[in-house]
């Protein structure tokens, strides 16, 4: 209950707009209600005086029939607009903040989102929270404010009537969701669970079909996919019976409802105490009164969904930032060496120690490779000279000053980093370049293009620079893609270069054209080079090795 | 999508929903059995209007008591029990016909991608076929478990109860006729409105969400280059403007929702006041007024109710439409092996040698010209050359996926085309570069090719795999289960894997894809030594990427742009200024050379 109510505080700035949806829905409900119950005691009233057992001033009645017509209309579609109004405003507000909450956080504390797996799984739960609104916030609200304003009107005229119907309205609208709820949940689960299940067979049989070939297992495969539709649609056809049912029950409490009002009315009007005409209001009342209550089945299924979702995504923003930024800065070093002394980082506190009292000296233009067995914390020293993670013990300076004396986004500032987790944005090609240099012209682009090898293959390209790259544009090899991030680096044109694995996964030849164009850039910029390509380190001044989080130094001579 | 698809998408609606049509063939049983109970519901849904304006009328106007009107009553209830019984069943037949329908296309698209074989496969992203063949399967549920008979539903009831209103009372009857076809009217207003919303906006909102969390996924990149702060208010500004265009669409979108309601409420306004007035003067009896006033919400409201059955159905249009796509999609045919000779299980092959094999695909440049290469027991062959130079094609020409357009492939003296595809697989085994494990045992896994092998057999293949050790340590051994893509295996325990597979068939002729990417040099040594233990006693192609691999070869093939520029022995080649001595040089630095 805690998250939800945080999310409402969050929507807190569009409080008018989500009041004004819910009384506009709860308004619509009553004209309706309010439409028929007035309908059916009018033509009583009409009736019982063309027999002439009763007078009625019809002009009042017969108008306002006719107007709450127009009320009901005008307002479905006052309602309509104002709740989406409020949902995209909503939309907005709940993006804008969760981008700002997570921004200081990336990427240490983001670290396991990284698979593609929980980022699907993030932008699933940012999609319930965005229907937050609309599919519970406004059917719940709207439910109970009619249901009291409803039982609040029959009071006056009957008490057991009054609460024949608020009973009826809390099975229907509370009680028989929630034990649908309860008795799908295990089939729900399955069904979840098989679905995945069975895509995951299905990628298998595309990813694996020349295995399967091979190994002549297709017949098999096709029979367990087979299969797995087949459970599948058992753990459906239970939700799907128990959904029936509870429909079906839904819609005879309803009924029974009204039949029990009626037993209670009738011999009010033999005795007098109500009139005719008061019958038919109640039972077309009663009727009507359930549309109130008929959107919640589904406003509860969605319930748990958003607080389950509202409670991993808070989870997630309310860690600590990694780093913390000190409030004054230092002043730019005039050179830009690098020093580590005895630095030891620990990624959590259970785990084994990723660098343990490294010591490292790099002068201001100096290019150092650096070597290791993989996991052996090389990347670690990149994270933390770019402040994405702070260290426990030891001390690193650049240019003689702590980092610590300096904000994150300066020191980044200072360097231009080409490594694994390079992202490149689903934009044209000059837009990801200018991310480096907002302000660079198209000539400059083409001649960091030229300087990766990448220029020609771009100028091949329909669009050239404005070829859009990614999910919705063209996808560029895995070297192409590489050798674009370079170039980014490159315009960035930083003091400091950290480059890491810059050539993996490119063919022998780019691989030799990237290189090529990097010692150029290398020359008058402090550079860390981590490879362990021999042809990569050749570039180098000389090559330090780590081991285990420990580093020995080496020359270039030694390997 | 682009205006010339939608303009597509709406010629093809017909055509879709045709096909959508034809599929409910085999369930029609089901949704007419599910129609009738609908139908029956509906008769008594008029049947209960009636008795309540019995009961109410006698009450009301005559005065009688309840204990009077009790028979009604206990009528009036088990008309309420019946109803309460009847649409349970008529729900779940319909979902019967549904789940039928689904099994159904899924098989058929399973055997339809197994047609498409393994070539096509290779250029596909698993994940998005995965995903038509199970959201857009699923998606056809609502067309059959909510549409078809809702459909039905809605025609019948409301003209039922006109049929019944006339009599009683014409006047409510001429409202009722004239007002309910301008309903599917607007209804048809309303789906082209909330289509064109459905495919404007909602791709508008799904590129606004691809954009937000595109921006989330480089967030990291953004801090890099100092402009994560700056997208903050890119990211407000863009759903702003997004907000701002879609309530203008909106505003328009719901009018012809407002008509719709308007209409409906008039309607029952109008027939109220009418009602009223004749009963005031005499011209109507009350249990016929009362009658049709409690049947006029329930004559409008499938009509309304339609407007949700209309989404259903355009959505399984658009399900079926990346479906259709997927079964048109013409399977090449003329390219698998289709040869009947049978190849005797005791014949033992010495060589397959590629005579002059020229090959394109479809009608694209030729990938491989001119080739002639022999492989023959007990000699490693690698095949080297540049990305694109026509590698996969020559392994996929031996596996039989493909044939060649020109020359032929012989296995002894049988031509490859000859042999019935069944005994030619049962001959070859194939470890490929990224091998796939899929959802399962280890066990499992290894048992691939021979589904009947005991734990001792299969224990045996990955000793030979040198895959044993790391199995054995695992808690729960042969019986680990795999997860996605092999998730929490390292790329080269999944390599000893597929080899652990390739031992296990005991094939004659093996062909391997070496990995590109570098594994560490203790892995690597343990790989190369179980595909050279593999490669001995059979007939073998590698596709090297690793210069360990070359060097240890019996004879190298360079390949480059679909030619055989050179092949020779490994020395040979390399006394000579040859390309390979070149690509040597290039190769130069590789893993095992930096590691000190």
């Amino acid at each position: 209950m805690k998250d939800l109510w945080r999310l409402l505080k969050l929507f807190g700035p569009y409080r008018r707009w989500l009041v004004a949806g819910i009384l506009l829905s709860t308004g619509v409900v009553l004209a309706n209600v309010a439409l028929l119950a007035l309908a059916g005691w009018f033509i009583t009233g009409m009736a019982l005086a063309g027999l002439g057992l009763g007078t009625i001033n019809y002009f009042t009645p017969a108008a306002a029939i006719r107007g709450l017509a127009i009320v009901r209309s005008v307002g479905r579609y006052g309602e309509r607009l104002v709740t989406h109004e409020a949902t995209l405003r909503l939309l907005t507000r709940l993006r804008s903040w969760f981008y700002t909450q997570l921004e200081p956080l990336a990427p240490a504390r983001l670290q396991h989102y990284h698979s593609g797996d929980l980022l699907s799984r993030m932008r699933a739960d940012i999609d319930t929270l965005e229907h937050f609104y609309l599919q519970v916030v406004v059917p719940c609200a709207a439910a109970v404010l009619c249901a009291l304003v409803m039982t609040a009107y029959l009071l006056h005229l009957n008490i057991t009537v009054a609460l024949a119907l608020l009973a009826g309205l809390l099975l229907v609208g509370v009680a028989l969701p929630l034990a649908a709820g309860r008795l799908g949940a295990a089939a729900g689960t399955q069904a979840v669970n098989r679905y995945s299940d069975l895509r995951a067979a299905l990628a298998d049989a595309v990813r694996g079909m020349a295995e399967l070939h091979v190994y002549q297992a297709l017949t098999r495969q096709a029979t367990h996919i087979r299969d797995l539709g087949t459970t599948l649609v058992a753990a459906q056809r239970r939700m799907a019976c128990i959904d029936a049912i509870g429909d079906a029950a839904a819609a005879l409490a309803t009924r029974i409802t009204l039949w029990l009002a009626l037993v209670m009315v009738i011999p009010l009007v033999t005795a007098d105490t109500l009139g005719g005409p008061q019958l038919v209001l109640i039972a077309f009342f009663v009727l009507a009164a359930f549309e109130a209550v008929s959107p919640l089945p589904q406003a509860f299924a969605r319930l748990g969904e958003t607080r389950a979702a509202a409670r991993r995504l808070f989870e997630l923003v309310d860690a600590e930032p990694a780093v913390t930024d000190p409030h004054e800065e230092a002043p730019e070093p005039a050179a830009f060496s690098i020093d580590f002394h005895g630095v030891t980082l620990r990624y959590s506190d259970s785990a084994a120690a990723a660098l343990d009292g490294v010591n490292l000296h790099v002068d201001a233009g100096e290019c150092v490779g650096i070597v290791g067995t993989s996991g052996s914390g090389k990347t670690s020293l990149f994270n933390l000279l770019l402040r994405f993670h702070d260290f426990e013990t030891g001390r690193i300076e650049i240019g003689g000053e702590s980092i610590r004396a300096w904000r994150g986004a300066t020191l980044r500032r200072w360097c231009a980093v080409v490594d694994q987790r390079t992202h490149l944005f689903n934009t044209s090609i000059r837009d990801n370049l200018r991310l480096a240099a907002p302000q660079a012209d198209d000539n400059h682009l083409w001649q960091v293009l030229r300087q990766v090898a990448l220029a020609d293959e771009v100028a091949a390209m329909p669009q050239q620079l404005d070829t859009v790259l990614g999910e919705t544009g063209t996808r560029l090899s895995g070297g192409q893609a590489r050798r674009l991030a370079i170039a980014r680096a490159l315009l960035k044109n930083a003091p400091i270069l950290l480059l890491d694995e810059p050539t993996e996964g490119l063919d022998a030849e780019s691989e030799r054209r990237v290189l090529q164009s990097l010692a150029t850039v290398m020359h008058g910029h402090t550079t860390l080079l981590i490879s362990h390509r021999l042809q990569a380190l050749q570039q180098v001044d000389r090559v330090v090795c780590i081991k285990a989080g420990k580093n020995l130094a080496m020359s270039a001579e030694s390997i | 999508m682009s205006q010339t698809q939608q303009a597509s998408t709406a010629r093809t609606g017909k055509p879709l929903e045709r096909w959508l049509r034809t599929q409910a063939g085999a369930v029609r049983k089901l949704l007419l059995g599910s129609v009738a109970l609908y139908v029956f519901d509906g008769l008594l849904l008029i049947g209960q209007a009636w008795l309540l304006a019995r009961v109410i009328a006698a009450v009301a106007i005559q005065g009688q008591s309840l204990v009077a009107v009790w028979p009604w009553m206990w009528a009036v209830l088990v008309v309420f029990g019946v109803r309460a019984l009847v649409t349970p069943p008529a729900d779940m037949l319909a979902f019967e016909a549904g789940a039928r329908v689904r099994l159904a296309v899924r098989e058929r698209l399973v055997a339809q991608l197994q047609a498409l074989g393994p070539v096509w496969a290779r250029s596909q992203r698993s994940g998005a076929i995965a995903q038509t063949v199970t959201d857009g399967v699923e998606a056809l549920e609502a067309y059959y478990h909510g549409y078809l008979p809702q459909i039905a539903r809605a025609a019948f009831v409301p003209l039922a109860i006109l049929v019944v209103v006339y009599p009683f009372d014409w006047v409510s009857g001429v409202i009722f006729t004239l007002t309910a076809p301008l309903i599917p009217l607007f209804m048809v207003l309303i789906g082209k409105g909330t289509a064109a919303l459905n495919q404007h906006q909602w791709r508008q909102l799904t590129r606004l969400s691809a954009h937000f969390f595109d921006v989330i996924e480089g967030l990291t990149t953004l801090k890099l280059f100092g402009a994560s702060r700056r997208q903050a208010a890119v990211v407000a500004r863009i759903s702003q403007t997004y907000r701002s265009n879609t309530m203008k669409v909106l505003r328009v979108a719901f009018l012809s929702a407002l008509m719709l309601e308007f209409l409906a409420t008039i309607a029952i306004a109008m027939v109220a006041v009418y009602i009223g007035f004749r009963l005031y003067y005499g011209e109507m009896a009350f249990l016929p007024g009362l009658f049709v006033l409690l049947l006029a919400p329930e004559f409008y409201r499938p009509l309304r109710d339609m407007g949700t059955q209309y989404h259903a159905r355009m959505e399984a249009i658009g399900a079926a439409e990346q479906l259709v796509a997927l079964f048109k999609r013409p399977a090449p045919t003329a390219r698998a092996q289709s040869g009947s000779e049978r190849l005797p299980q005791d014949v033992k092959l010495s060589q397959v040698a590629l005579h002059d094999v020229y090959f394109a695909y479809e009608s694209g440049p030729p990938v491989l010209e001119n080739i002639s290469l022999t492989l023959r027991r007990g000699k490693r062959v690698a095949l080297i050359g540049p990305s694109g130079a026509g590698k996969t094609t020559i392994a996929q020409l031996l596996l039989g996926f493909v044939q060649p357009d020109a020359g032929h492939i012989r296995a002894d003296d049988r031509d490859l085309s000859n042999i019935a595809q069944a005994d030619w697989l049962a001959r070859v085994a194939w470890v490929g570069q990224q091998p796939t494990l899929f959802h399962g045992s280890i066990a499992d896994n290894i048992r691939l090719g021979v589904p009947e092998a005991d734990a001792a057999a299969v224990r045996r293949a990955a000793a030979l795999a040198n895959a044993v050790d790391f199995i054995e340590a695992l808690p729960a051994g042969y019986d680990t289960v795999i997860g996605d893509a092999g998730k929490g295996l390292s790329g080269g325990e999944i390599q000893r894997i597929a080899l652990a597979r390739a031992f296990l068939k005991q094939a004659d002729v093996v062909v391997l894809d070496e990995p590109g990417a570098s594994l560490d040099a203790e892995t690597e040594a343990l790989v190369a030594e179980a595909v050279a233990r593999l490669a001995r006693e059979r007939i073998t192609l590698t596709i090297a990427h690793r210069l360990a691999t070359v060097r240890r070869a019996d004879h190298i093939v360079v390949l480059e742009s679909g030619r055989i520029v050179e092949q020779g022995a490994p020395d040979a080649l390399l006394a000579t200024a040859s390309r390979y001595a070149r690509m040597l040089a290039i190769y130069g630095g590789d893993a095992d050379g930096a590691t000190p």
